[in-house]
């Protein structure tokens, strides 16, 4: 029944690679009812799952016994879309009863795909309140694949500090072992191998490139040793590199049954191996390894990738040691092709090692090599050593296109790395919130990087975490330019926005993002936030109430949904809301400073100030938070602390207008009115527009007993708050001594004349009252 | 919402809303009538739709009752009604009272009514804080029995800036480092 298989197989994947998801499923399902094997059911909830049905996946994995590890991982990417995750933990690990496996045990098992397997398992114990083991599954995962953003973004969202260059970076584990100068025939088999990765699409390739330029990070002589075994199922993706790597070395490739090989150790084994490469498809070892580690022992691509990996070994062993650059130039592509494709392509390499035993099969394999090669441009080059393979007899001797695309993929791996690096450490500092050091750091990528959505997205993200709202806006309106489809980190331009009031931009934004993508919650907080600024506090609520029924897990909704209750002052309700995003993610510091808003307004001034004290200590550099600690402790009267906060607040940011005004409302409350009238002059000049300063000037000197300099400032202030009705304004002015001896202004008097009540006329009445000896002019 | 031929120009409370002065609380009260017609109720007076309207139907005054849950600042008081298409149910005579429940209610203020359409505003002169208010429909244009009130609208100051005991900020310089969002 196999020969039935492997035609069909390739057909799915076909399908799978053109997206034709209703073709894939149909055939997955035909084979699956004929041969009912463990890979065919995996192939066919591969389908499900790509095509976006992860319910049915996952109903079809738990139904039947699943073995293999690629099985059970998806059976647990599965239940993690679906929100099972403790049952996606047992699947994993064993369970939370039984005796849980320990992540050596995983990653032996899983072999390549244990990166992965590690990171999804980390996200796992993440959500269910477990983040040492977390992080600890994420820094593992890192180590085996350096290559992967989501779990060092984890890591930095958790706060940890890693050091972005040791992460990215090829580590032991992954330089794949240095075989000698190729010679041809061994060099066929493994071109054979490398093509044969290639086989899968053109993301694979470019996976394979990094893989390679990965691997010439760290060639060592160690690499030599261990490749052969490839019926290991060694979790060692170096030991599955060496395999394809001494593919390329030697021609004589032996083939070998089943060696069960742990790691690098096999110097000797190679020679045992028979070379059958010829015969073989070219899977490649690293396929046929994966194949293996994923399935257990094959015989057949065994010998395939052993006879590879010792045929050079043995031959050239002695040169295996030099690192001399043809040695590294074979092995990339196989360590490459191996890290690579084994991610992408396990399922086709279950396939594929079907195929092996049918090398008659190749023809498939083959024009799929070719056409993935021909996608491939540049790169390519040092994939042509992979194209090479791909007649199955071509026997050419591959040393010279074998440096030169050794090197250019190297080259690629660095660059690859050192990209990684960098966005790594500007994404760490922003996590940190070293606001400055992050802008400084992204902004000196490339320019054809700096020019994409995400590292314009987070250099915004820095800037409005600096509460500089115009550099932000400037920034985010260039990433809306760049990428219109872009939604994450919408939500912080969209909050930019309202701070700066820019009601138009904002519906703008609104309506777009609610257009484009009903379902993602960024959208819903651009639309909540759109209503607010335009003081519709319930349908904003009901907007943010959308997005966190979108998506649970975000965060900030909740953050905006509190801002909304409170002010619309349901405070319990503002209580209950920032709790949820501290439940979502601890290091959300605007809910923590939304907490202590809250408290404050209740009066409740020291639990105010511890929760504004943690939100500090998760963004050390927010001048905002230290200007509401230093108002806080000065309600709590301690004034000396709260001026030295306020202090420390201008020294952070020279800029803030309301540090200044509140340091000089903390002075006049002492009594310090000299000090406090000259700190409200220079915000004068900083502000000229602000009636709460010339409240404020009025009020010291009405305290002062300057009379008629409180007056011009008062009637000052009336004239710059346009809405008027500013009761306080009113009733300092009507306290005072008036010199003409009036009446109050009362409302009264405006009302009773007409009908239509305008809120101005009120104030113009208030003015001719009060125009008596003041002068009339206005900044 | 209020249609542009009924709406005079701004009169509208919604206007008012967006000045952020002002805040609409009346659903955190408990509203009831004296009397009402069937299908011309509480419902018609709070639905934001200045065709429907509160017909009420017992003998004068009509009563109005707002009941908040605790003692609540209330600035203004917003009823509209329309003489053109109300004629003779237009209220001409309104008095507000506030109190702590039914039986300690005190008049605040009396008004007189003439003249077409718009929205009335019956304010204090500053803010009251209190846990019941009464509308109380004293007389209608032309003598008429019954009333109709298209809509009732209640509001409260805005509490001012997020920190600190200050008035409203004016700019947008002070109001961008008012608060973390």
């Amino acid at each position: 029944m196999t020969v039935l298989q492997e035609p069909v197989q390739a057909a799915v994947w076909q399908a799978l690679n053109h997206y034709a998801y209703m073709d894939a499923v149909f055939l997955a399902e035909r084979l699956y009812a004929e041969v009912g094997s463990e890979e065919a059911l995996y192939l066919l909830a591969t389908c499900y799952f790509r095509s976006g049905k992860a319910y049915k996946a996952y109903r079809l994995l738990k139904t039947h016994t699943c073995s293999t590890p690629q099985c059970r991982y998806l059976l647990a990417k599965c239940c993690v879309d679906l929100s099972k995750l403790a049952e996606g933990e047992q699947v994993l690990t064993g369970g939370v009863l039984n005796k849980q496996k320990s992540q050596d045990d995983i990653i032996t098992e899983f072999g390549d795909s244990a990166s992965f397997t590690l990171s999804l398992l980390g996200h796992i114990y993440c959500k269910t309140d477990r983040v040492a083991k977390g992080s600890e599954c994420f820094q593992k995962s890192l180590n085996l694949n350096p290559f992967l953003w989501s779990p060092f973004q984890s890591l930095c969202h958790l706060g940890e500090k890693l050091d972005p260059d040791q992460v990215f970076r090829l580590s032991s584990l992954h330089i794949p072992v240095a075989p000698p100068p190729p010679i041809s025939p061994a060099q066929n088999p493994s071109h054979r191998l490398d093509t044969a990765l290639m086989e899968t699409p053109q993301d694979t390739l470019e996976l394979n490139r990094l893989n390679l330029e990965s691997s010439n990070g760290k060639l060592t002589s160690d690499s030599t040793v261990s490749y052969i075994d490839s019926s290991l199922i060694s979790p060692d993706p170096c030991s599955l590199l060496a395999n394809t790597v001494s593919m390329g070395s030697t021609g004589s490739l032996l083939g070998k049954p089943n060696k069960p090989k742990s790691g690098r150790s096999l110097l000797g084994g190679p020679a045992a191996l028979t070379l059958c490469l010829q015969s073989v498809s070219r899977i490649g070892p690293s396929k046929s390894v994966f194949g293996q580690s994923g399935n257990g022992r094959e015989v057949l691509p065994i010998p395939f990738s052993q006879s590879q990996g010792s045929a050079p070994h043995s031959s050239t062993s002695p040169q295996v040691l030099s690192p001399t650059l043809v040695a590294p130039p074979n092995i990339q592509p196989r360590r490459s092709t191996r890290l690579f494709t084994s991610a992408s392509s396990t399922a086709k390499e279950n396939s594929k090692k079907l195929k092996m035993k049918f090398p008659t099969k190749i023809p498939n394999r083959k024009t799929k090599c070719k056409a993935a090669k021909t996608a491939n441009s540049n790169l390519n080059e040092s994939l042509d050593i992979l194209k090479l393979d791909s007649s199955m007899n071509d026997s050419k001797g591959l040393s010279t296109p074998g440096y030169q695309s050794i090197t250019l993929q190297r080259a690629a791996t660095d660059m690859v790395l050192y990209m990684l690096r960098e966005l790594g450490r500007g994404y760490q500092a922003l996590c940190c919130y070293n606001c400055q050091e992050a802008i400084s750091i992204l902004s000196s990528v490339p320019a054809h990087h700096y020019n994409t959505g995400w590292v314009l997205t987070h250099i915004g993200r820095a800037y409005f975490e600096l509460a500089e709202y115009t550099q932000a806006e400037r920034v985010f309106s260039e990433v809306r330019r760049i990428e219109a489809y872009r939604v994450e980190g919408m939500e912080i331009y969209s909050t930019t926005l309202w701070h700066l009031q820019k009601d138009v931009a904002l519906s703008a934004l609104s309506k777009d993002l609610t257009d484009m993508d009903r379902l993602c919650p960024q959208a819903w907080c651009v639309a909540g936030n759109c209503f607010s600024l335009q003081q519709e506090h319930d349908i904003a609520i009901k907007f943010f109430q959308r997005a966190i029924q979108v998506d649970p897990g975000f965060a900030y909704a909740y953050t905006l949904l509190g801002h909304e209750f409170a002010l619309t002052e349901e405070l319990d309700r503002a209580l209950a809301c920032f709790r949820n995003a501290i439940r979502v993610n601890n290091r959300h510091y605007n809910a923590w400073y939304g907490l202590g808003m809250i408290y404050y307004k209740q009066e409740k001034f020291s639990l105010a100030e511890i929760h504004f004290k943690k939100a500090l200590s998760i963004n050390p550099q927010s001048s905002v938070m230290l200007c509401h600690i230093g108002v806080v402790q000065h309600a709590l009267k301690k004034s000396d602390s709260a001026l030295e906060t306020l202090n420390r607040a201008i020294g952070i940011d020279p800029k803030n207008p309301l540090c200044k005004f509140h340091r000089a409302s903390i002075l006049f409350a002492n009594d310090k009115y000299k000090a406090a009238l000259q700190e409200l002059e220079e915000l004068k000049q900083i502000v000229p527009k602000e009636s709460l300063v010339y409240f404020l000037i009025g009020k010291v000197y009405k305290k002062l007993g300057q009379t008629h300099l409180a007056l011009m400032n008062f009637s000052w202030a009336m004239d710059l708050d346009p809405k008027g009705a500013n009761n306080q304004i009113k009733e300092a002015i009507d306290k005072r001594y008036l010199p003409e001896d009036e009446e109050p202004v009362t409302e009264d008097f405006l009302y009773d004349s007409a009908a239509d009540v305008e809120e101005s006329s009120m104030t113009d009445a208030d003015d001719s009252q009060l125009h008596t000896a003041e002068s009339d002019d206005v900044l | 919402m209020a249609t542009p031929s009924k709406t005079p120009p701004g009169a509208d409370p919604k206007q008012l809303e967006r000045t952020g002065t002002v805040r609409e609380i009346g659903s955190q009260a408990v509203w009831s009538l004296s009397s009402c017609k069937p299908g011309f109720g509480v419902d018609q007076l709070r639905d934001d739709n200045l065709e429907t309207y509160w017909q009420s139907d017992g003998s004068q005054p009509h009563l109005v009752n707002i009941q908040f849950r605790r003692k609540t600042t209330v600035k203004m008081l917003c009823i509209y009604a329309d003489y053109k298409s109300d004629e003779s149910y237009t209220p001409s005579k309104i008095s507000v009272r506030v109190g702590n429940n039914f039986h300690n209610l005190q008049e605040v203020r009396v008004r007189t009514y003439t003249g077409p359409t718009s929205h009335i505003y019956p304010p204090k002169n500053s803010p009251i804080r209190t846990f019941m208010i009464q509308v109380a429909v004293l007389a209608n244009h032309q003598n008429g029995r019954d009333t109709h009130m298209r809509q009732i609208k209640i509001y409260t100051p805005v509490e001012e800036s997020s920190i600190g005991k200050f008035p409203r900020c004016t700019t947008v310089d002070f109001m961008m480092y008012r608060t973390i969002r």
